[in-house]
């Protein structure tokens, strides 16, 4: 019980040290000086690519070792600043799937040349019409900065991405709140796991990839990345969807009860069942759930590049996804972690999918 | 710049997603002087390389040549002609408009009668070549012909101009532009001017040919809206407000690199310049950025009016400071 | 010429494999078991899709052209997504259908070792209101029973994640015997087609060079998946994709959006929302077929897509052709083709094997200087 506190404890520390890193869709190689500092010490190579996709290596020390593949991506949703208006205001549109729902009153930051703060607008109900219910539209909020339109200007211009304030709060049962875990918090606890894995104990080399561009782009970023390294097996790690009220249940995972494991057309059927039955070995709490077509995340990507790479989608978690107050529970975090673990130092995985002579195409 | 003249040669000639052969012939003659190989791939991309004399990086510009139009899918008894649209085309733009098939058939896109402009789909259009009946539609076009609404532009005041296919036939005249101005320039890396098939039908043509090429850097060249008309969406990008470096559209978000290589090349040339944040459509700048491995892709748009329609406007001086600020890029980049 | 029994008997066994978008395994055992003895090699990748080569003409390596041929494996289907505690299973599409196909139908549920029957369940016409009766019910209202008593029980056979296909008989009806109604037709079918021409090229091989790569994708119906990886690895001049069309030549509908019709021949697409097909390959396929009395009809309007979508821009682009079956009522239990369209088909794709240097010319070729 004490172990499981102190490791979700430093979880949790590694979860916040990230998070709060601004990483808005296309604006992934500002973070880079970030990762290495707060990474790269645990691994062997640090580099970033063409189209932002950050790529840490922690080699097992074996010649000729399998290559996986760990893709967590790493950009978040936000906004960019299309319009300087009077006073101060500015005009932002969204930057991946923010509704304007979530947005009205938010405390978000200009990434200028130096971070300004700034409040979106909203109509007080005193001001409002009867019948006024519309929203604006995500690309036509307003944000509040405070500043004389010319001062402005010197900071912030056309295209200055903005994000969440980041703050982060404890709710009971070990749950998180706070901006950004989709996918930050499954980043970091990857990170952990990676780094915490002795190079002995690695079954392969290990890639880890923080992607760009999975929150706009269909491809993702991680499309490239896996170009190029063409991994042997993957795991493509993202938050899940976790209960609400009337949303049916089939779609959504449960807060507090592990990891999610998709069972996919689009993903890698040997590789998914392979992966569940580490997790009962290792008593790592979990569900499945299914996603007939697509899993929605970087894994159907992953699983068409070159001669189709062996996939298998993990899931964390998080209720009120893209909103400033998402919520993980720790005990996921930890089961994360622990499967993550498992999944790179398993000798199983890499003799049954590391690379072999077998030709590809009939000659 | 002689971009008036070029943009008349290029609006001149019909050329539909699929069926780029009359421009691309038309565009292969003009680039020719200008590249050490021009070549045709697969899908109909036309590639023209100028080699660079040591290993530096590669760039990859890329304009699309191909347009919206209609296909023939079907011919009535009395010789009407059914289409499918191809690319966005919007009915109530094309309504009422003369249109020419790609082997020079004349006709009018017109609506059943009493059908309102609400419920325009491309079910109730149909166009009238003047045939009597079927067998003599069937002499000169059958299922699978393609048309286009009439090509041609006009000089308004000063250096706006007017017309189709501004979108993309303006990006094609700056490609050339800026490939005439590397002619003779001395550079380490290979430039690659690409004139893309099948944009309009969502970027395809632009993925495989930069599959190919793999450059270092890829800049793409086409039109976008503005929001300095009346009823349009908030957009700080306007005709005649200069090059407009584009920071995002609903396909991709460019390269920060480029976005700010491009922004501090034009401030030291002092060429006009206006940065494009644009919250619908696409363009193959998303195609390059994610082929292959991946590249440093960013946009240079010209700012046009009343995309998709015959009335499409443009200002010349915006186009000229794309050829500027390109020219500067290549020179700085490779 | 093969006779029609053969291929008809063929197509019935192609159609009644369990083969869901994901779960293509027991047709690529079967299909790999079929063509083994015409191909030189075949390979199962690791996406699952089956290659298979048949090399012709004389050994030389360069200036040989290599052609792909595909039909998908995959079918549409179901995948169960939630148990219920009272032994009933929820579910989802895979690939597209429409729920009013679904309600009331029988379906096979498991995956490629282990399979039971099920019925589409849903409440009877007596509980709906009358509002909902003119209406498909929708996929959320509907249940999947298999009998089970409880949960527990349920769960001994299947979980979630299981998948399902239609369980539909296969006949022919008409005159002369001449329509064929199956599940699964699409794209059953094209693999028939491409086992029996793989069987006659291979008996009586071309002379000119070529490497035939005969493909059997997987996924095709949840994103043409399966094909993408195949052209990628082969990197082919030219593909050419053997499909089914969905047509709707029925009295209701207008004649000029009825897309093809039954018994007047392959069709052969200018364009589809996938892919806008190359015109001198278009042009050569109805020249050549045209040649040799093989009756063909164009697409007579734009809708669906296949394989060809993704073939097209893989690797540096490929020229491709889309040659189909047209089929009435796709994606339903009862998919209904004219057997005179699939020998069009067959034939028209092995004349344009064996006329190859016909069409292959040099303005065809994969790349050219200009």
């Amino acid at each position: 019980m004490e172990e499981n506190k102190t490791k979700q404890q430093e979880l949790k520390e590694q979860i916040l040290s990230l998070c709060g890193i601004m990483s808005v869709s296309g604006f992934e190689p500002r973070a880079t000086e970030a990762i290495r500092e707060k990474l790269g010490a645990a691994f062997d190579e640090l580099t970033v690519d063409a189209v932002g996709n950050h790529l840490l290596v922690k080699r097992c020390g074996r010649a000729k070792a399998p290559l996986v593949l760990v893709d967590a991506h790493f950009d978040e949703i936000g906004m960019l600043v299309t319009e300087l208006c009077e006073d101060g205001f500015v005009r932002v549109a969204s930057v991946g799937g923010l509704s304007a729902t979530v947005l009205q009153a938010a405390d978000v930051i200009l990434y200028g040349k130096e971070p300004v703060r700034g409040v979106v607008t909203s109509t007080p109900p005193h001001l409002k019409k009867n019948d006024e219910e519309s929203l604006p539209e995500a690309e036509e909020l307003l944000v509040d900065t405070g500043y004389s339109k010319e001062r402005l200007a010197e900071l912030v211009s056309v295209g200055t991405p903005v994000g969440f304030s980041p703050c982060y709060s404890e709710l009971l049962g070990g749950c998180l709140a706070g901006k950004s875990f989709d996918n930050k918090a499954c980043a970091a606890i990857a990170a952990y796991a990676i780094a915490h894995t002795p190079k002995e104990r690695l079954a392969a080399d290990v890639a880890f990839l923080l992607s760009s561009y999975e929150e706009t782009s269909a491809k993702g970023g991680v499309s490239a990345a896996t170009y190029r390294l063409q991994p042997d097996y993957a795991m493509v790690i993202d938050v899940n969807l976790a209960t609400v009220p009337d949303v049916p249940k089939r779609e959504t995972v449960p807060l507090g009860a592990g990891v999610s494991l998709s069972v996919s057309a689009a993903t890698d059927r040997r590789l998914t069942a392979m992966t569940r039955a580490l997790c009962e070995d290792r008593a790592i709490p979990h569900t499945m759930i299914a996603a007939p077509s697509s899993t929605g995340t970087n894994a159907t990507s992953v699983n068409l590049v070159r001669g189709g790479i062996p996939v298998v989608d993990v899931g964390l978690p998080l209720r009120s996804m893209h909103t400033y107050n998402e919520v993980i529970s720790l005990k996921d975090a930890q089961a994360l972690c622990e499967l993550v673990e498992a999944f790179i130092g398993s000798q199983r995985l890499a003799d049954t999918f590391g690379y072999t002579e077998k030709e590809e195409l009939p000659i | 710049m002689k971009l008036y003249t070029t943009l008349q040669a290029l609006c001149a000639t019909p050329s539909v997603s699929g069926r780029e052969e009359a421009i691309r012939e038309v565009l292969r003659e003009r680039i020719v002087p200008f590249a050490d190989e021009v070549r045709v791939d697969p899908l109909g991309n036309l590639i023209a390389t100028k080699k660079g004399s040591s290993a530096g990086k590669s760039v990859l510009l890329c304009a699309h040549m191909d347009e919206i139009g209609f296909l023939v899918t079907f011919v009535e008894e009395n010789g009407w002609l059914r289409v499918a649209p191809v690319g966005g085309i919007s009915f109530a733009a094309s309504a009422f408009s003369s249109v020419v098939s790609e082997n020079g058939v004349r006709g009018s896109l017109v609506p059943e009668e009493k059908v309102k402009p609400a419920d325009y789909t491309a079910d109730r259009f149909y166009i009238d070549i003047g045939a009597k009946n079927c067998k003599e539609a069937q002499k000169q076009v059958s299922i699978g012909t393609f048309f286009v609404a009439e090509g041609g532009v006009r000089r308004l005041k000063g250096k706006r101009v007017m017309g189709r296919p501004l979108d993309d036939r303006i990006g094609c005249a700056v490609l050339l532009a800026v490939a005439e101005q590397l002619a003779e320039v001395l550079l380490e890396g290979d430039v690659y001017y690409v004139f893309s098939v099948q944009e309009e039908v969502g970027c395809r043509g632009a993925l495989p040919a930069a599959f190919g090429l793999a450059p270092e850097y890829a800049l793409c060249f086409d039109v976008t809206a503005t929001g300095d008309v009346p009823g349009t969406a908030p957009m700080a990008c306007s005709l005649g407000g200069g090059a407009a470096i584009k920071i995002k559209d609903r396909s991709v978000i460019c390269c920060e690199e480029v976005v700010k290589r491009l922004c501090s090349l034009a401030e030291e040339n002092k060429i006009p310049c206006q940065r494009e944040i644009l919250t619908y459509g696409g363009t193959d700048t998303s195609s390059m950025q994610l082929a292959g491995g991946g590249c440093r892709a960013g946009a240079l748009s010209i700012p046009c009016r009343y995309i998709h329609t015959s009335v499409e406007q443009c200002d010349l001086a915006d186009a000229e400071a794309c050829v500027t600020l390109a020219v500067a890029f290549v020179k700085d980049a490779v | 010429m093969k006779t029609a029994i053969d291929s008809v008997s063929l197509i019935r066994e192609m159609c009644g494999l369990f083969g869901p978008s994901g779960c293509e395994g027991e047709v690529a055992d079967r299909i790999e078991q079929r063509i083994r003895p015409f191909c030189d090699s075949v390979v199962r990748d690791r996406m699952g899709n089956v290659l298979a080569l048949i090399r012709t003409g004389s050994n030389r390596t360069d200036d040989r052209c290599r052609i792909m041929l595909s039909a998908h494996m995959d079918e549409v289907g179901v995948m169960l997504t939630e148990l219920c505690e009272d032994g009933l299973f929820r579910f989802d599409t895979v690939g597209g259908i429409s729920p009013a196909v679904l309600e009331g139908r029988k379906v096979t549920l498991g995956d490629e070792i282990n399979r039971l029957s099920g019925v589409i369940a849903s409440k009877a016409i007596h509980h709906k209101k009358k509002s909902e009766r003119n209406k498909p019910t929708p996929i959320e209202q509907m249940v999947i029973d298999i009998g089970a008593e409880s949960k527990e029980e349920a769960e001994r056979y299947l979980s979630i994640g299981s998948f399902g296909t239609f369980d539909s008989e296969c006949y022919l009806f008409g005159e002369e015997d001449g329509f064929i109604k199956a599940k699964a037709l699409d794209d059953r079918m094209g693999c028939a087609a491409l086992i029996e021409i793989m069987r006659s090229v291979f008996e009586n091989r071309p002379t000119a060079d070529l490497d035939l790569y005969f493909c059997f994708t997987v996924r095709e119906e949840i994103g043409l998946s399966g094909a993408k990886v195949a052209a990628e690895k082969i990197a082919p001049d030219y593909a050419i994709v053997l499909e089914t069309t969905a047509v709707a030549d029925l009295p209701e509908t207008p004649v000029g959006r009825r897309v093809a019709s039954l018994g007047k021949g392959g069709v052969l697409s200018v364009m589809d929302r996938s892919t806008i097909y190359d015109h001198e390959f278009f042009m050569k396929a109805r020249q050549i077929a045209e040649t040799n009395g093989i009756p063909t009809q164009v697409k007579q309007y734009v809708s669906g897509g296949n394989d060809a979508g993704s073939i097209h821009k893989t690797g540096v682009g490929v020229r491709c052709l889309a040659l189909s079956v047209p089929t009435r009522y796709l994606h339903s239990p009862s998919c209904v083709a004219s057997l005179s369209d699939y020998r069009a088909v067959r034939e028209l794709t092995e004349v344009l094997i064996r006329t190859c240097p016909l069409w292959c010319t040099d303005e065809m070729k994969k790349e050219k200087t200009v």
